[in-house]
């Protein structure tokens, strides 16, 4: 949807955008069913899949040959105002040798069981682009190494900011919120042991590794 | 010392006078005064926008070393005045009360831009509405951002306020410490200062 | 008689007065209000963790005490350099005699040398 803006079309964004078509028919192809809808928008593509296969997809668009998506330009959610429509997580996903942008949206239900297979394991920088995703939205990332509050203060209790249930104001009254936040300690989280255990990990042999994983001092990396 | 809170808006601060003014104390008074007003050391505890106006303000245009800020001190055990430049999360606030606490007596805060006097645009879940629901501010520089001509016009407001000061009266230099109850300002002031109001009344989300 | 040291008793006099004056006017003039979270140590405004008393590496122990040797080693050659000049006639003796001290210490630097002391990591 273009809200007055002249649109400019280019011989090079055609290209783009026929590339990216390209790579939704053959998604199609390979996948069938799980492929939903598909829009364009904005000059770019978007495409919506299903939630049990996203995994299996996003890895099979990074690692095909003829697809090669393998840089992930952000995870991010959307909540539609009307309630009709589903809360959307979106993946960017670019490929670098081809040039192309694609968008990869699962849709869910905003009143039920929020939860996604993670894709840290595909590309490393949805680390925290997950962590956000989970902070404001409450989207659990089955699979994700270290899912916590990124922006909130870990010890944040008052919900998911973005959400549209959530109040711009947040829950609690004005005083209450500045209480909450000096009362937040981050480091009495950890003890330095602790966070030296997670600074020093990758630093320290084997045995020392594994010890500390089995005697759970350290999460599974 | 300093467990009871500061006077809220619109309350005046109580004077207890220590020793009677005579010569020998004005004197010092204007001494001790002209000493500290001329040579603030700000510790620039910089957070956004305003922060890049307030470098603007210490670089060579504008110049705030000639108003005696010559050594700006990222330590605030060295340092004078806080001048909090920027909006502050409600993550940031114990770090700024904590870097408030640890600066030594005398000093006083700035309050730089919108957004750290009353919260600026930002009237959500995120933003501390206005900095002094967590410190005690001397100055308030509204702008967003002020320029560096209002910065100026702040601090030699601030310079002014020292000179008025007075080294027999101790109530200025108490520490005021956050309470018992884990707030530095009685709650119903919190809550009144940080009502929203102009277009923010109407700013508010569905649901 | 003690006329031209006149000056450096004034120097004297005004450098224990500007000491004196500026810790006393402090002192005089100084607001001391100690609080507990002022009196912890800086750490960016978070509470500080841990101790300040970290282990170091003996590496820096190492180097030092490789720099002492080799140091010393240097400074006996200064004054073997002065009398060489000066002793010209046993000239070809004293040479022998710094080569067989440069030697014996020569063998203890390649040993450490092949045992990786001057390796840092």
């Amino acid at each position: 949807m273009t809200v007055g803006l002249p649109e400019v079309r280019s011989a090079h964004g055609d290209e783009v955008l026929q590339a990216a078509g390209d790579s939704v028919l053959a998604l199609r192809q390979r996948f069938g069913d799980s492929i939903g809808n598909a829009r364009e928008s904005s000059g770019q593509l978007w495409v919506v899949i299903a939630n049990d296969r996203a995994h299996e997809i996003l890895a099979w668009l990074r690692d095909d040959p003829g697809q090669q998506f393998n840089y992930l330009c952000d995870v991010t959610a959307v909540e539609y105002r009307d309630p009709e429509l589903p809360l959307e997580v979106v993946y960017q996903v670019r490929s670098l040798p081809r040039g192309i942008d694609l968008r990869l949206k699962i849709e869910m239900d905003p009143e039920g069981d929020l939860e996604v297979e993670s894709v840290t394991d595909l590309w490393a920088g949805a680390n925290w682009l997950e962590r956000e995703v989970y902070d404001m939205f409450g989207v659990r990332f089955r699979g994700h190494p270290d899912l916590r509050r990124i922006l909130m203060w870990n010890t944040y209790d008052e919900g998911h900011p973005l959400r549209k249930s959530f109040p711009l104001r947040g829950h609690r009254s004005r005083s209450e919120q500045t209480r909450n936040a000096l009362a937040a300690n981050p480091e009495a989280h950890y003890t330095l042991e602790e966070l030296s255990i997670v600074e020093a990990y990758h630093e320290l042999p084997a045995d020392v590794r594994e010890r500390l994983v089995r005697e759970g001092r350290v999460a599974q990396p | 010392m300093g467990l009871t809170p500061p006077p809220g808006p619109g309350e005046a601060p109580e004077y207890v006078e220590s020793m009677s003014p005579n010569w020998v104390t004005t004197r010092l008074d204007f001494l001790a005064n002209w000493a500290r007003s001329n040579s603030l050391w700000p510790m620039p505890f910089g957070t956004a926008c305003c922060a890049i106006e307030y470098m603007a303000t210490a670089a060579s245009r504008f110049d705030i070393s000639r108003f005696g800020m010559e050594r700006q001190s990222f330590s605030p055990r060295q340092a004078d005045v806080l001048i909090c430049a920027g909006r502050l999360p409600f993550k940031l606030a114990p770090v700024i009360r904590r870097i408030w606490d640890q600066m030594p007596q005398p000093k006083w805060a700035i309050s730089m831009g919108a957004c750290a006097s009353s919260g600026g645009i930002f009237d959500n879940y995120a933003m501390v509405q206005g900095i002094d629901t967590i410190i005690p501010v001397d100055v308030y520089v509204p702008g967003c951002p002020p320029r560096p001509e209002g910065l100026l016009y702040g601090i030699l407001m601030l310079q002014k306020k020292i000179q008025g000061e007075s080294i027999s009266d101790p109530s200025l230099r108490v520490e005021h410490l956050v309470g018992p109850d884990g707030l530095f300002r009685r709650p119903e002031q919190i809550d009144e200062v940080s009502e929203p109001f102009g277009n923010s009344v109407s700013q508010t989300r569905s649901g | 008689m003690l006329q031209p040291y006149i000056p450096i008793l004034l120097l004297l006099v005004f450098v224990v007065a500007n000491a004196v004056l500026m810790l006393g006017i402090s002192q005089l003039l100084q607001t001391y209000r100690p609080t507990p979270v002022k009196s912890a140590a800086y750490e960016s405004g978070m509470p500080a963790l841990g101790d300040a008393r970290e282990r170091f590496s003996v590496k820096f122990y190492l180097v030092a005490m490789l720099f002492i040797v080799l140091d010393i080693e240097t400074v006996f050659m200064i004054p073997w350099a002065v009398a060489f000049q000066q002793l010209a006639s046993i000239r070809g003796v004293l040479l022998l005699e710094m080569l067989t001290f440069v030697a014996i210490l020569a063998v203890g630097y390649v040993y450490l040398w092949k045992r990786g002391a001057l390796q840092w990591d």
